[in-house]
């Protein structure tokens, strides 16, 4: 009961866990988008400086539909629509004298939809000739020198007809009237601000469209690239295409214009879907529906009523998408942790608060209409960029990853491949001595190994040639010795002693020695994979030269072999071959040779010179009988083999 | 070394001895002879062939090279006919390459042919006594048969694979030169039962199956020369 209970709580804490993570990260993100939108309202609230309030001219009569009435500017105007009968706003301003010198001007901060600006009944500026100022999503201002001809000194006249053709209603900000020079750098900010950033921005989208272009084309597996590179591409058309008012032969781009808002809303708004994981469905085409549709009627009705659908289709299209998009990018961030999608989150927001603040304006709810959606997209552009570039770096490092793991791979690969040709090379070596091996067994059989039997058996019968015997017998010896030392040990010396061990004890038998063989160390001798035959053979023959030396000339009555394996200080293992016979020994002089025979002086020249071609250490030690110092009797050689078996004759020279 | 100790046993004991070699084959038949052993001696496969006719010997010595044909051919047929006659080959160098052919045949060892005399009685003493001698040098290549490697290894064919762990431990102690007593102490056997497991190698290292004796006539003619 308890176990299951214990159980099913170890069950539930993980999921708990996850669930707070993701509450604590929800949070987070909320709070910083709420943040983000409080800055972009204050931001918003920021009211732009205007020129000094001495030149603002706010008193006009205005005449709107056959009324005339005083009011004070800004004025919202509640007509939609006023082409022909356009309202009329009559004012004046002073001119004092002594400014005949200074130009003047009349500023325009803001207005929808155009103006005609006369003074003294004479007009200086028609917006409607600039396209850019047609656009009423842009606070394009207007600026107009009043030519001194027209301007008198004292009170002048001015007047402005404001021209309204939709979607939104009429709106004329205050304006300035007064010395050019103080006029000017407000109008530059502003122009600044609402005109030449936006284009901006509008380079930068279109360049946006050419590399999310390049890159859906080159990955067409991520769909995502064209959708936001096509968003991009209607984005950039709405910004540079643009036509002067009126029904002229390029009205059909209009259509482009008014139906590239909720298009592009909706293109991003897929791009954002797609890129938060979402598989395209069949009704992903509803959320064009809206831009479908205001393109038909661009086509096909009159631009009155596109203006009027505009409102009801391409606004809130904006709005939703912006909405959603900040859902789907929230639950992106909040799953994937990815910088992208945390930019593309924070862009959203601030393109959601100025919508509203808009909208709010539309409505005339807010004191002036200063539309700012169309420019808080570039928070977007930038989001985009910095996320796309954010991603080609962290690509680049995934690609820099993969090559230096690649790297390693290959060079693990080709070590591997070098120590199995090195084996390959080492077998094929070790399979051709075995064929030379055998070849020369058999030249040896067939040849010298039978004529030496011959002589044993001839010198047996005869007699007094027992040294012909010995000599043919030693030669067969040293037959086998060469033949056996040829045959592949592995590097086991311990191999090649064991024959050693016979041949010695069957020379041994017949002068009666005992032969005392004693593996001190259970594995005998260190295993050296570079041991040769040469090597081998200098050793055995070294053993062999010990063993006739104490047959010959010690009179020895045993002799024993001691095998070992030392291990150093540093954990290195060396081994050791130690013969030592209980004969008389010899004196051994200070400079290493034997004071005595000159052959057994001869002897153990050699056996130096074989220790030292192998690298091996060669200790001789002996006592003359009588003189006993130490505990031994006799004559011990002592070989310590190397570490490393040399690869080139050490004493060639 | 006194192997006339045996005398009187001996007498009983007959010996094939075939080589072609007549110096070398009047001191093996010096020796055996002094050593009190009955010596049929024979220079070549057809004087070998009538001496067997005359009946089951205890031992054959043979060389593998004659005039007439191969010592291989007389062991295997002297072990078909005679299952308890010991079989030695005499060898010049003892080299695996002649010996190992004729342990696949049935022989159980080799004798070199300028032994000592005392060794050569021995060794025919020690065989009639049950103990197969084998060789550091022969047991190497053994034992080294019984190690995997990708590509058979030149020399005569050898199937290893009836040989058990423990027999090839063995071998291993004897090519390394340890005496029986030193191989038994390390794999906690009983000095007295080593002879009898390389006995038991000699055996499993004998070709029986008819397949096993196609194989084994692929290795004969490595052999010829």
């Amino acid at each position: 009961m308890n176990d299951t209970d214990e159980d099913a709580t170890a069950e539930r804490q993980p999921a708990r866990d996850r669930r707070r993570l993701w509450t604590s990260r929800l949070v987070q993100y909320l709070l910083l988008q709420v943040a983000i939108a409080g800055v972009c309202v204050l931001a918003l609230r920021q009211s732009l400086p205007g020129p000094p309030d001495q030149y603002q001219v706010t008193a006009f009569k205005l005449t709107e539909a056959g009324i005339e009435h005083a009011v004070t500017l800004p004025y919202f105007s509640p007509l939609r629509h006023a082409m022909n009968d356009p309202p009329r706003f009559s004012g004046h301003f002073v001119h004092p004298a002594g400014e005949a010198g200074r130009a003047w001007s009349v500023f325009l901060p803001r207005f929808t939809n155009g103006v005609e600006v006369s003074v003294n009944g004479v007009v200086i500026l028609d917006s409607r000739r600039d396209p850019a100022a047609n656009r009423p999503d842009r606070n394009t201002p207007q600026i107009a020198v009043i030519p001194a001809s027209v301007l008198h000194d004292g009170a002048n006249d001015v007047s402005i007809r404001l021209f309204i053709w939709g979607p939104i209603s009429g709106f004329l900000d205050r304006i300035w009237i007064g010395p050019d020079e103080l006029l000017r750098p407000s109008f530059n900010l502003r122009t600044l601000i609402f005109v030449t950033l936006p284009v901006v921005f509008s380079s930068w989208q279109a360049i946006l469209a050419v590399i999310l272009g390049i890159m859906w084309v080159m990955r067409r597996h991520e769909p995502a690239y064209g959708v936001l590179a096509a968003a991009m591409a209607v984005g950039v058309g709405q910004a540079f295409l643009q036509t002067p008012i009126g029904e002229t032969p390029f009205s059909r781009l209009n259509v482009v214009l008014i139906s590239s808002a909720p298009i592009e809303s909706a293109l991003v708004l897929t791009f954002a879907l797609l890129f938060s994981g979402w598989r395209w469905r069949h009704y992903g085409w509803v959320i064009f529906i809206p831009g479908v549709l205001l393109a038909l009627a661009g086509l096909f009705g009159d631009q009155t009523t596109v203006r009027a659908l505009f409102l009801f289709l391409a606004v809130p299209t904006v709005g939703i998408s912006l909405a959603v998009m900040a859902i789907v990018t929230a639950r992106s961030v909040l799953q994937r942790q990815n910088v992208a999608g945390l930019l593309l989150g924070c862009a959203v927001t601030i393109m959601l608060t100025c919508w509203i603040v808009d909208l709010l304006s539309v409505f005339g709810v807010m004191p002036n209409r200063i539309f700012t959606s169309r420019l808080s997209y570039s928070a977007m552009l930038v989001a985009i960029g910095a996320g796309l570039t954010w991603r080609f770096a962290r690509a680049l490092n995934e690609v820099d990853g993969f090559a230096g793991h690649l790297v390693t791979q290959v060079r693990d690969a080709e070590a591997k491949l070098k120590a199995s040709f090195a084996r390959e090379e080492e077998r094929a070596r070790a399979a051709a001595l075995a064929r030379e091996r055998t070849r020369l067994m058999r030249d040896l059989h067939d040849g010298l190994g039978g004529q030496l039997v011959s002589i044993v058996a001839l010198s047996e019968r005869g007699n007094g040639s027992a040294g012909i015997g010995d000599a043919a017998r030693a030669a067969l010896k040293d037959l086998r010795l060469v033949i056996d030392s040829m045959d592949d040990i592995g590097g086991d010396l311990m191999l090649a002693l064991g024959s050693w061990r016979e041949r010695a004890m069957a020379q041994l038998r017949p002068h009666d020695i005992a032969l005392d063989w004693r593996a001190v160390t259970a594995q005998g001798l260190p295993v050296h994979p570079e041991l040769r035959p040469w090597h081998v053979i200098q050793i055995v023959r070294l053993l062999d030269e010990a063993v006739t030396n104490a047959v010959k000339h010690a009179d020895a009555k045993r002799i024993t072999v001691r095998i070992e394996t030392l291990t150093g200080a540093d954990g290195v293992e060396r081994g050791r071959i130690t013969v030592e016979d209980d004969g008389r020994g010899f004196e051994i002089t200070p400079d290493g040779a034997a004071a005595g025979a000159i052959k057994a002086a001869r002897g153990l020249r050699n056996m130096r010179s074989r220790a030292a071609r192998c690298g091996a250490e060669l200790e001789l030690s002996s006592c003359a009988q009588g003189t006993h110092h130490g505990d031994h009797q006799g004559t011990r050689v002592r070989l310590t083999l190397p570490q490393r078996f040399p690869d080139s004759d050490g004493a060639a020279g | 070394m006194n192997s006339l100790s045996d005398g009187p046993q001996a007498e009983a004991i007959t010996v094939v001895l075939l080589e072609d070699d007549a110096p070398t084959l009047w001191r093996l038949q010096d020796a055996l002879t002094k050593a009190g052993y009955q010596v049929r001696a024979a220079g070549t496969l057809a004087e070998a062939r009538a001496c067997l006719a005359q009946g089951a010997p205890k031992v054959l010595l043979t060389d593998l090279q004659l005039p007439d044909g191969h010592g291989v051919d007389l062991i295997r047929e002297t072990r078909q006919r005679f299952p308890d006659t010991e079989i030695m080959v005499i060898s010049i160098l003892g080299d695996e390459e002649s010996v190992i052919s004729a342990i696949t045949v049935g022989a159980t060892g080799y004798l070199l042919k300028d032994a000592f005399p005392t060794d050569i009685a021995a060794t025919v003493r020690d065989l009639v006594a049950g103990h197969s001698p084998i060789s550091a040098s022969i047991a190497r290549f053994i034992v080294r048969r019984t190690q995997n490697t990708p590509e058979a290894p030149p020399g005569p064919a050898l199937n290893t694979a009836k040989l058990t762990p423990r027999e090839i431990d063995i071998l291993w102690g004897i090519a390394k030169g340890f005496s029986y007593a030193e191989i038994a102490s390390h794999l906690s056997l009983s000095r007295q039962t080593v002879p009898g497991h390389i006995k038991n190698i000699y055996r499993k290292l004998e070709v029986h199956t008819r397949g096993e004796a196609v194989f084994e006539a692929v290795q004969q003619g490595l052999i010829k020369l």
